[in-house]
């Protein structure tokens, strides 16, 4: 199951794709990472020590369950702070 | 680490608190920060879509109208350095540490105002850790800042008033809410309501606003369920579905809302005094009547203060810098008292419809019984059963986070705290400070932390 | 009232191994703890079993290495105490042994480190010096400017968190009264016996064994000697959890560093910066407030990471925590009978983490009949001369 866009009433910005884990994502300028990855059915964002798979649960910056690892510079981050940029490669804990 | 920079005032928080701290700190030319991990100013409340949307008809409801003027205000100010994307990472007397996309900055400043808001109350539950279970904060900013429904059949379950605000805009926005369920009866929401019926009264338009949410769910058949608690969240790879005390529900996204706690990472850190923040847990930090806490030069308002809604937010964060103002020699106490006195009103008459929500919200009595193997601590997956053992062999929070990494993982407890404070508080009376908070409130890359190679 | 053979002060390491060592040996021992078990420096710190002789004792002359190589004997001790701690507390304790690598990035410090290897071999202490290529060999980790560094075999770590609750379980399984939330208000010294009262407490116990870490000396103080301890407030990081990268203790022998991963997968880097401790209104020192950390020791600890374990800078820093020790005027611990009070054992200071095992067992033998050889050269004889107007 994936999250859906509003269509109505909004404007987005210009079409833009990230990868994640390797795969290309569509999603548009000035969406968050986690909303670029719920959109297209990624929900999964780490397992945990049970093996089970865990999902984003805040989306406000404060619960740190939605990071994800930028492979440009290597940092962990954020998803949900953090802004797709066209090409951008994100790396799950999936 | 990145370079020094000073300012006249640091705030801490881009909320109605911050904003309303700034516009009363506006026209004698200080040089003010206002740093907020949020690209855009807003809040919680005004999540703010990205610059590079255009959405029609953004919270256009009756209640946001004086939130959205004073935002309006507070972006067209000049003299403010609005440091978006920075995350406060620690706080002293005096200065500020912040992390943006370019790297740790220092931020010196005489005055730091933290206005960094509250989060979700985290209520663990059997299976809430599967994907599609969200805070209902969560899901609530994914409608207002990225125009996004998190799933196809939402199921809202709490004990706050606030899940109808959420489930209405999921509705207006063409979603599918499966329930909305309070766990308490309805006669104690009712009976908050006629026990406090002045309040009550001069909040008319937010309960208005609750009316008005009522009947949009009521047209989309939306079922709201009084006395109605979840058991468990079910599902394989992520939550298919509920089971209730009323019967198994179906959905594909669940919003917990049991109520906010203050954001305290930031003060506890800094020192300051703090003392219990409600039914629903947490710290907020003591102040005076001028907003200052107990460490000198760091004032709080907002949520920080105490969870009592925007418009409380905005009346404190108005009291703040006119204090602020005040020690800085830039108005005497004369002009101070005149111009405090009615964001002290406005404060008393919100804290008053606060009070009255609060006790309407009570999640005391209502939370999920976890079961054994439910995870409390979701950085460090430690279970209830392993809690409970430690709660009853009588360690404090600190001991038992020592002892078991409850609230050492990524998030720093804040998740985890009010969950094993509330297990400690049923051994008995007795007060526990919980966790020390610790440096950096927000992780942050060691690379960042260090001068470039 | 309440009577004991032994009376313990203090809740950390040292006291909890030595009330399971008493108790073993048949003595009635009631422990009491002001706060939590592990509240202390025991639950504070690195968590390092270091048995090369500590950077601070190098880096101030000869005669401070001199009595530094001399603890060398006791680390020998130490090394066998952790070896068999985790059989015979039946715990698992997370402790590692696969070696620490102290290095050196200057030709100075590559001087300093094979003195220290002669002091150490000197001493029975099998220390061996590699290059720099050896030591990238078997620890690729390592910076290309690391010069050389010193390999003890036996150099590790373990879990604060687990180790001193542990003691305390098998200190009650002996028969150890434990009384935590318990502060220590007055001693009295009655008929060569200690009367020790605090909330809820009232007790007369044979002998006193004070082990209360940074807190000593105020308990000192109740029974009117002068224990030349210092309190010392040292900063601590721990990254996120990474995969297995450093299976060593990492220190630096001219700069300060500690570096280790636990068994969970962070990383804990430390190695003696500063924190500020908290000051009371009327001067002095605040111990019971929390210390405000120093940015330039935060950096400062960081660069020494980065400049030894460069992989580092690619992980996020998730907390920094001081904790508060205590070190002695002459930086060795102060271990065994204080000669004034006859039936008051001291045992603080220094990084009684590694030794405090054995500081326990030796005290234990000691308090019941044996002889305290071992621990001579940490005997509170040696300031005798400041309790001459006292006891
Ligand atoms: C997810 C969520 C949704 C909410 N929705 C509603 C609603 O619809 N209606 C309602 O009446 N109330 C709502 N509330 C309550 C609402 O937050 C408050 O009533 C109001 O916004 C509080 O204003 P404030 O200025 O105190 O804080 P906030 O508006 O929360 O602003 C605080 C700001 O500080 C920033 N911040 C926090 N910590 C840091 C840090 N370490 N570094 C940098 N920045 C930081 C945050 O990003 C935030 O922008 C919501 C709360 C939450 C948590
Ligand atoms: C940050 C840091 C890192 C360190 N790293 C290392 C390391 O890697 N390796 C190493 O070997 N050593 C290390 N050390 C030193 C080591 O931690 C200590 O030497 C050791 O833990 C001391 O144990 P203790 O039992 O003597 O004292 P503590 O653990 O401090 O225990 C003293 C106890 O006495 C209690 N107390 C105080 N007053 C009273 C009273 N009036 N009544 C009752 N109880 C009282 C306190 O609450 C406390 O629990 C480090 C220390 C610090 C602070
Ligand atoms: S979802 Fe909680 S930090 Fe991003």
């Amino acid at each position: 199951m994936s999250a859906d866009r509003i269509i109505h009433g909004v404007v987005r910005g210009e079409p833009i794709t990230i990868i994640v884990d390797g795969e290309p994502l569509a999603c548009f300028a000035g969406e968050t990472v986690a909303a670029a990855m719920l959109a297209a059915g990624v929900d999964a964002f780490r397992s945990d020590r049970r093996g089970k798979p865990r999902g984003l649960f805040c989306n406000m910056g404060s619960c740190y369950e939605c990071q994800v690892t930028l492979v440009a510079s290597g940092r962990r981050v954020r998803a949900c702070l953090t802004q797709a940029v066209d090409a951008m490669e994100v790396v799950t804990r999936g | 680490m990145a370079d020094l920079q000073h300012f006249d005032v640091a705030i801490i928080g881009g909320g109605p608190a911050g904003q309303a701290a700034a516009v009363a700190l506006s026209g004698h030319g200080l040089s003010i920060a206002v740093i907020d991990e949020q690209p855009r100013p807003g809040g919680q409340i005004l999540r703010q879509p990205p610059a590079r949307f255009a959405v029609q008809a953004w919270l256009e409801g009756r209640s946001y109208a004086p939130l959205k003027q004073l935002l309006a205000r507070f972006q067209a100010l000049s003299g403010i350095t609005w440091l978006g994307e920075h995350s406060v990472i620690g706080v002293q007397q005096g200065s500020v540490m912040a992390m943006g996309p370019e790297g740790v900055t220092t931020i010196s400043a005489r005055h730091i105002l933290i206005a960094a808001g509250c989060q979700d109350l985290a209520v663990p539950v059997s299976g809430w850790t599967l994907p599609g279970v969200y805070a209902a904060g969560g899901i609530q900013a994914f409608l207002k800042g990225q125009q996004l429904l998190v799933g196809s059949r939402v199921l809202l379950a709490g004990t706050h008033p606030l899940q109808l605000l959420i489930a209405a805009q999921i509705v207006a926005a063409g979603g599918t809410v499966a329930a909305v369920m309070f766990a308490q009866p309805r006669s104690a929401m009712i009976g908050a309501l006629t026990k406090h019926p002045l309040a009550a009264l001069r909040r008319a338009p937010d309960l208005l606003a609750t009316a008005g949410a009522l009947r949009t769910l009521a047209r989309a058949g939306t079922p709201v369920l009084f006395g109605a608690k979840i058991e468990a969240l079910t599902g394989n790879d992520r939550v298919s579905g509920a089971i209730t005390n009323q019967g198994q529900v179906a959905c594909d996204a669940v919003g917990l809302c049991y109520g906010f706690v203050p954001q305290s990472a930031v003060p506890r850190m800094a020192g300051a005094q703090m003392k219990p923040a409600g039914p629903a847990g947490g710290w907020a930090c003591v102040h005076d009547e001028w907003m200052r806490t107990s460490v000198p030069g760091i004032a709080a308002a907002g949520e920080a203060v105490g969870v009592a809604g925007a418009a409380a937010a905005a009346a404190g964060g108005s009291l703040a810098g006119i204090a602020i103002a005040l020690d800085l020699g830039l108005i005497d106490a004369d002009a101070a008292d005149r111009a405090a006195r009615q964001p002290r009103r406005a404060l008393l008459q919100h804290r008053a419809f606060a009070a009255l929500l609060d006790a309407a919200a009570d999640p005391t009595d209502h939370f999920p019984k976890p079961a054994g193997d439910t995870i409390i601590c979701r950085c460090e997956d430690v279970d209830h059963a392993t809690l409970t053992g430690q709660v009853s062999a009588g360690g404090s929070a600190n001991a038992i986070k020592l002892a078991t990494r409850c609230g050492m993982g990524a998030c720093q407890g804040r998740n985890c705290e009010p969950s094993l404070l509330r297990m400690i508080a049923e051994t008995g009376p007795g007060s526990d400070p919980g966790f020390t908070a610790r440096f950096p409130a927000r992780q942050v890359s060691i690379a960042d932390l260090l001068p470039p190679e | 009232m309440e009577r004991a053979d032994v009376a313990i002060i203090g809740g950390g390491l040292v006291g909890c191994a030595a009330a399971w060592q008493l108790a073993r040996k048949g003595a009635s021992v009631v422990l009491i703890e002001a706060g939590d078990i592990n509240a202390g420096a025991s639950g504070q710190n690195a968590g390092s079993l270091h048995f090369q002789i500590e950077r601070r004792f190098l880096e101030n002359g000869d005669d401070l290495a001199e009595q530094g190589a001399q603890i060398v004997a006791l680390s020998r001790h130490a090394v066998t105490d952790w070896a068999t701690i985790e059989g015979d507390l039946a715990a698992d304790l997370h402790v590692a042994m696969d070696g620490g690598l102290m290095v050196a990035e200057t030709a100075e410090q590559v001087a300093l480190l094979e003195r220290k290897a002669a002091r150490e071999s000197h001493e029975g202490l099998a220390v061996r010096t590699l290059d720099g290529e050896q030591a990238r060999t078997i620890a690729p980790y390592l910076s290309p400017g690391i010069l050389a560094a010193n390999f003890s075999a036996d150099e590790g770590h373990a879990d604060p968190r687990a180790v001193t609750p542990a003691l305390a379980d098998a200190a009650r399984r002996e028969g150890a009264s434990v009384r935590t939330a318990t502060r220590v208000r007055t001693i009295e010294r009655d008929a060569g016996r200690f009367r020790v009262e605090g909330e809820g407490l009232a007790l007369s116990a044979d002998q006193l064994l004070v082990a209360a870490g940074a807190w000593s000396t105020e308990i000192c103080a109740l029974v009117n000697i002068h224990m030349p301890l210092y309190p010392v407030a040292l900063l601590m990081n721990a990254t996120e959890r990474t995969a297995p990268m450093v299976p060593h203790l990492v220190q630096h022998v001219g700069r300060r560093l500690s570096l280790k991963q636990t068994h969970a997968g962070n990383l804990l880097i430390g190695g003696g910066w500063p924190s500020r401790l908290a000051q009371t209104p009327n001067g002095g020192f605040d111990l019971s407030a929390r210390a405000q950390m120093i940015p330039e020791s935060l950096t400062g600890n960081l660069l020494a990471a980065r400049d030894v374990v460069p992989g580092v800078t690619q992980l996020n820093l998730i907390r920094s925590w001081t904790g508060v020790t205590a070190i002695s005027s002459d930086q060795l611990p102060i271990v065994g009978p204080v000669p004034r009070v006859p039936g008051l054992w001291v045992a603080a200071g220094g990084s009684a983490f590694t030794l405090g095992l054995t500081f326990a067992r030796m005290l234990a033998d000691a308090m019941t009949g044996g002889d305290a050889d071992e621990l001579a050269l940490l005997s509170p004889a040696r300031f005798e001369h400041l309790n001459g107007f006292m006891g």
